[in-house]
């Protein structure tokens, strides 16, 4: 079942709204954006990739949620599951915005959207596609307690495949 | 969920575009015939744009529908009033499908297109941007009786769209004019 909102120790998890646009504009038109696009993108590519995260929840009915501090509903990031189609597998992904990155917080979110997607999407495998020069992302992933699969079939050849263990208990 | 609208004309049906039109939707975007558009793109890069037309939909309340047969829902081509970030003003879009091409469906659905802009989003105006390699866009907005007014132009890119290159604008007749 699909969950529209989370609460975390520190965070709020939301569904996005439109609101986040600027955030994400700044993000997506800047040198973070680097390793999840093939070049800087154009204004309207840009509001595309934005359109592309409504479209996701539409179609799935669940997408990566964005991260917020309580009482503060400024977007700090993007962090959830994710599941284009022709995707191999679905996939945990985050990206942080510039006020959102060293405190924990994208470990904070992942952390809770890996136990959502496990518990209330059903999900029966779940890694995160990461590219090799992503130093901060990658460790994340580790942090979280994925560990490489190098035969892991992947959209981009380059990208590390990093997979997510189930947590016992959970059905 | 957003709560897309229905459209119906003659032949055809204008509704919310859906994951089981991603394999029509994913050829024709793979295919020569998005070439102009920027293509042809992946089956990856199609299921983006195909959430993004929906997210269209939730950024502005309007937005591109699935142009589907009225009888047998098989998908013919996307069309609706568009207007993205970066669009010097709302416009009224279509493509049709390869199955579509040829049986006045584009000119259908962009006309229905239009009548929802005018009518149900009381657009006074509207334009449709086309690329001047597109001769049977260009066709069929003068068969709409919309005329050159221009080359694209935005405050920060100038004449040349950063993704579709020259883009020339044709302007529709305004609603008074086709009453």
């Amino acid at each position: 079942m699909a969950v529209e909102r989370m609460d975390t120790e520190r965070l709020i998890l939301r569904k996005p709204i439109p609101e986040d646009w600027e955030l994400f504009r700044a993000f997506t038109m800047s040198e973070r954006s680097q390793y999840i696009r093939d070049e800087m993108p154009d204004l309207g590519k840009a509001w595309r990739m934005f359109a592309t995260e409504f479209g996701h929840w539409e179609i799935r009915g669940w997408g990566m949620f964005t991260v917020t501090l309580k009482g503060d509903d400024t977007a700090l990031g993007m962090v959830g599951p994710w599941y284009p189609e022709d995707w191999p597998e679905t996939e945990i992904g985050w990206l942080m915005f510039e006020g959102g990155e060293g405190k924990g917080f994208a470990f904070e979110a992942a952390h809770a959207t890996i136990t959502h997607a496990w518990r209330d999407l059903g999900w029966t495998e779940m890694v995160s596609y990461i590219d090799p020069e992503n130093v901060r992302s990658y460790r994340l992933a580790e942090r979280l307690g994925a560990t490489l699969d190098p035969n892991a079939e992947r959209v981009d050849p380059e990208d590390l495949v990093y997979r997510h263990p189930k947590p016992e208990g959970l059905q | 969920m957003i709560d897309i609208p229905t459209i119906t004309t003659e032949r055809l049906t204008l509704r919310a575009p859906s994951a089981s039109d991603f394999d029509a939707y994913a050829a024709f975007r793979g295919s020569d015939r998005a070439a102009i558009l920027g293509g042809p793109y992946s089956r990856e890069q199609a299921f983006d744009q195909l959430s993004a037309i929906l997210g269209h939909w939730v950024l502005r309340g309007y937005g591109r529908w699935m142009i589907a047969d009225k009888f047998t829902d098989v998908p013919l081509g996307i069309a609706g009033p568009f207007f993205p970030e970066g669009w010097p003003e709302p416009e009224i879009a279509w493509s049709v499908f390869e199955n579509a091409e040829g049986k006045g469906i584009a000119y259908e659905a962009a006309m229905a297109s239009r009548g929802y802009a005018y009518e149900v989003l009381g657009w006074d105006t509207a334009i449709s941007l086309i690329t001047s390699k597109n001769h049977r866009s260009i066709k069929l907005a003068e068969r709409m009786g919309a005329k050159p007014d221009g080359l694209f132009d935005h405050p920060d890119y100038g004449n040349t769209h950063p993704q579709f290159g020259d883009l020339h604008v044709y302007r529709h007749p305004s609603p008074e004019e086709i009453s």
